[in-house]
């Protein structure tokens, strides 16, 4: 029984692995458009980040580099 | 023993999941044959096979990627510099929909190949790394130079490989 219980835990696992798909550099067009960047306004997240820095007394890593295309 | 074997099981399919990604085209391996339409309807298809015996550089690119685009005009001009020494340069363009692609084209043409590839099968083929990647096939069909990326000073390398493979015919 605990052997079954193992295997089919196995195969669960397994099956979940089939759901991460890995989008090739070749597909990252919709990824690479404005209005997918995570800050949409510049102006609105500067002043966020502002705000921020003057709350908390720290800034930065919030953001990475690369549009999107795999290409940094 | 029994989650063991689990380990073992989900190891074989992780060590498989990066084993599979990493076969892309890399040098000195032959370059994949593959048969492209033309990005404009009114010319013929390309196919790698019929320009054998000639020195062809091979770039994947899209209108959404920003390096792609700076690199291309730099194309051009070193095919008109290289042509007549039998530089062939095909541009792949993996934009879907294609008249992504045909529209920067309109505002700057192009003189070489421009295969289309929307559902990225070449690119599936070539294993692309990062967009964009080149590749230069000499002659007989060998990968001389894989680059991915395009920044500043690139186009000298690149150069100077087409130059040593042109001068090596």
């Amino acid at each position: 029984m605990r052997h079954f219980q193992s295997i089919l835990t196995g195969i669960c696992i397994i099956s979940l692995l089939s759901g991460c798909a890995q989008v090739r550099p070749w597909e990252r067009g919709y990824l690479a458009r404005k209005e997918m960047a995570w800050e949409v306004d510049p102006l609105e997240s500067l002043l966020n980040n502002h705000i921020f820095f003057s709350k908390e007394a720290s800034s930065g890593g919030n953001s990475a580099a690369g549009g999107g295309c795999g290409c940094n | 023993m029994q989650t063991m074997h689990l380990l073992r099981i989900i190891s074989a399919v992780i060590v498989f999941t990066i084993s599979a990604s990493a076969l892309s085209v890399e040098e000195g391996e032959l370059a994949p044959h593959f048969n492209l339409p033309s990005i404009y309807p009114d010319k013929p298809s390309i196919s790698l096979q019929e320009l054998a015996g000639k020195t062809v550089y091979i770039d994947f690119w899209a209108s959404w990627c920003a390096p792609c685009l700076i690199s291309l005009p730099l194309y051009n001009d070193m095919y008109h510099r290289y042509k007549d020494q039998g530089l062939e340069v095909l541009a792949i363009s993996v934009d879907n929909p294609v008249e992504e692609g045909l529209e920067f084209l309109e505002d700057t043409p192009l003189d070489f190949l421009i295969p289309s590839d929307p559902e990225g099968e070449t690119a599936e083929l070539f294993q692309v790394i990062g967009m964009p990647t080149s590749y230069l096939i000499s002659p007989d069909g060998e990968v001389k130079l894989v680059h991915m990326g395009f920044r500043n000073g690139d186009m000298d390398i690149i150069e100077a490989a087409v130059k040593e493979v042109l001068e090596g015919n």
